[in-house]
């Protein structure tokens, strides 16, 4: 505690820690996600560049909300032209829905690329991940909270294996290697439904 | 007087249910997903959008569509800048985790978000507001946000809080005025006259009739005959405080509206506490008052007379003559102003000519904007030349006009009057 008895920790509005950690992780994984699904940029389609712009664009402007959402006072005395105006800028950032909109623009890029299966699972994890990133940072809850939804997100994490494996069988040669990928499908098939089905079950208590 | 404030009985409220934004993330990601999958024919995007729609499958439908909650404190009086609490209870809805957040309205601060978590049928909590300026308002709304367990359905309620009366920070004044000549009421301030109080006085020749317990032994074995001791009387005072209210200038928070009522108060307590008998004369657009009187009711009565917008007595607005019935004789009179009206200043002359002791606390921090011109500058220059016109002219007849910045102790300004006894002069 500091001298004069208060915390000196940073604190948003709420009167709670800023939740630097959540934001940072957010900020990393979404400039993870939007590299990897640009990457390289010579070999996208035409629109690579501007989804590009526009998933930059709307990744840094999430960030942004975040932070202001945590930090910014809404306090509604008066104040100079310039920070009314500085106001109403924040009030636009966090009033659009852009982490959606980098979602859709990221996934755009990925599409635009034709990159094999594997490369659109790894994008997959790294949205998800980005998407909690936002969320704990956004409720300025711990991680433990995903406690209770591991299953489902292994579930999750099982069906997007199966649709690789998926994609992956036209390609493959008949033989021992396509039979063991069928098994493979099935055994988790069957995992995601034991998974998912309690999960599901149970989700009003 | 303070009163509990809030509902008897928890209220049903309607809850208003909807997608959380993570929900709403999910959604986004899983369609997009899906429609990348089929329009390009790339399965994986399927998997892709495979872990959003798990998760978005635990969507709860059981949602109810009330909620009983009350609200509650524990006294509608509150103090400016002091904190006070504002108890919910929220009663069902067991399953959901509640967070509440308070918009509060302007000039109140709330504290921290409270999270009831999920478990409880009956849950409670209480929420710290602190009311920043005086006046009777109220303390804004309060959000109450159900979610689930996997944060994807949110039910949102609105409560309202209730309203109070913020009545303002009393200014610190430790010292007291005390006049010279005080009624003869039994009080607690020493007189110049003997009588039966505690503070000794002198020792005097015993005649017949006086009490033997106050013979002065000493006194007595020098002298050779009885003496006794004597006693200074203990007098009470009469206190009028006036509050002028006719104008507000300054900034918010501290302007001069805000001194003079602060200042009031200050006096209002610290002569109560000393069993004095303390009136109050509003001067505003009408002119209210109450009388002198003691105790705790009265000083309520008082500070809400402070609140009051209109009511009582009520005259002409050239009124400049204060009512007799207001003013019991030999009162001090302290008054609290920004001395912008002339009506009260013409009062204030007119109160010393009828032999009242008064005292002036300047409270005016502000100047009007003036612009750069000359004639601008001119205008200042006249603008202050009439104000410390008013300020000496009313030292000059007897009226001693000390000033108030309204951060440091009222003591400060009045000090040279509460370090010895004012002599009452008629």
């Amino acid at each position: 505690m500091s001298p004069r008895g208060q915390d000196p920790t940073a604190r948003n509005r709420s009167g709670n820690r800023l939740p630097f950690a959540g934001i940072a992780a957010a900020a990393l994984l979404a400039a993870g996600s939007i590299w990897w699904s640009a990457a390289p940029l010579a070999g996208g389609s035409a629109g690579t560049r501007l989804s590009l712009i526009v998933a930059i664009v709307a990744g840094v402007l999430s960030i942004a909300q975040l932070a202001i959402v945590a930090a910014v006072p809404r306090d509604t005395d008066a104040y100079s032209p310039t920070e009314q105006a500085a106001r109403r800028v924040a009030e636009l950032i966090t009033t659009l829905p852009w982490a959606e909109l980098m979602t859709v623009a990221t996934l755009a890029l990925e599409a635009l690329h034709a990159a094999p299966a594997w490369h659109t699972a790894v994008l997959a994890f790294a949205l998800i991940g980005y998407l909690f990133a936002v969320h704990l940072a956004e409720t300025e809850a711990g991680a433990s909270v995903l406690r209770t939804q591991l299953s489902l997100l292994a579930a999750g994490a099982g069906l997007t294996a199966l649709a690789v494996g998926a994609s992956a069988l036209p390609s493959l040669p008949a033989g021992p290697a396509a039979a063991l990928l069928r098994v493979a499908a099935i055994v988790i098939a069957v995992v995601v439904a034991g998974l998912v089905v309690p999960a599901w079950l149970g989700r009003s208590h | 007087m303070a009163s509990p404030v809030g509902q008897e009985e928890p209220r049903q409220l309607p809850v208003r249910w909807g997608l959380s934004a993570h929900a709403r993330r999910l959604l986004t990601l899983a369609l997009a997903g899906l429609v990348i999958a089929i329009v390009t024919r790339r399965p994986e995007f399927a998997g892709l959008a495979a872990p959003a729609l798990l998760l978005l499958a635990t969507w709860r439908t059981d949602r109810p569509r009330q909620v009983a909650a009350r609200v509650s404190m524990a006294s509608s009086v509150v103090v400016e800048g002091v904190q006070t609490s504002v108890r919910i209870e929220i009663h069902g809805l067991a399953d959901f985790w509640a967070c509440l957040v308070v918009e509060p309205a302007e000039t109140v601060t709330a504290g921290a978000a409270v999270i009831l978590p999920s478990g409880k049928p009956d849950r409670s909590a209480s929420l710290r507001l602190v009311p920043m300026r005086w006046g009777r308002r109220s303390l804004g709304l309060l959000m109450i946000t159900f979610s689930d367990r996997y944060r994807l359905t949110e039910g949102r309620v609105l409560v309202r809080l209730p309203s109070v009366n913020c009545r303002p920070r009393p200014a610190q004044l430790t010292g007291s005025v005390v006049l010279s000549r005080l009624p003869s009421r039994l009080g607690e301030h020493p007189a110049r006259v003997t009588g039966e109080g505690g503070e000794f006085a002198g020792v005097r020749e015993f005649v017949p009739g006086d009490r033997q317990r106050r013979i002065n032994w000493p006194a007595t074995t020098r002298q050779g005959t009885l003496h006794l001791s004597t006693f200074a009387a203990e007098r009470t005072q009469n206190l009028v405080v006036i509050a002028d209210e006719t104008a507000d200038v300054g900034e918010p928070g501290s302007s001069s509206l805000d001194l003079v009522l602060r200042g009031a108060a200050g006096a209002v307590t610290r002569y109560l506490a000393a069993r004095d008998r303390v009136g109050l004369i509003i001067h505003a657009r009408s002119l209210t008052w109450i009388g002198p009187g003691q105790g705790q009711r009265h000083a309520s009565r008082l500070l809400d007379l402070m609140m009051a917008s209109h009511g009582g007595w009520d005259r002409a607005v050239s009124l400049t003559r204060l009512p007799r019935a207001a003013l019991p004789p030999g009162a001090l009179i302290l008054v609290f102003s920004p001395l912008l009206d002339p009506l009260l200043i013409e009062a204030l002359r007119d109160l010393r000519e009828r032999g009242f002791s008064v005292i002036v606390v300047d409270v005016l921090n502000a100047e009007p904007h003036h612009g750069r011109s000359t004639l601008s500058k001119l205008t200042a220059q006249i603008w202050r030349l009439e104000q410390e016109a008013i300020r000496f002219s009313l030292t000059q007849i007897g009226v001693p006009v000390v000033h108030w910045d309204g951060v440091s102790s009222l003591d400060e300004p009045l000090a040279p009057y509460t370090r010895r006894v004012v002599v009452a002069r008629r």
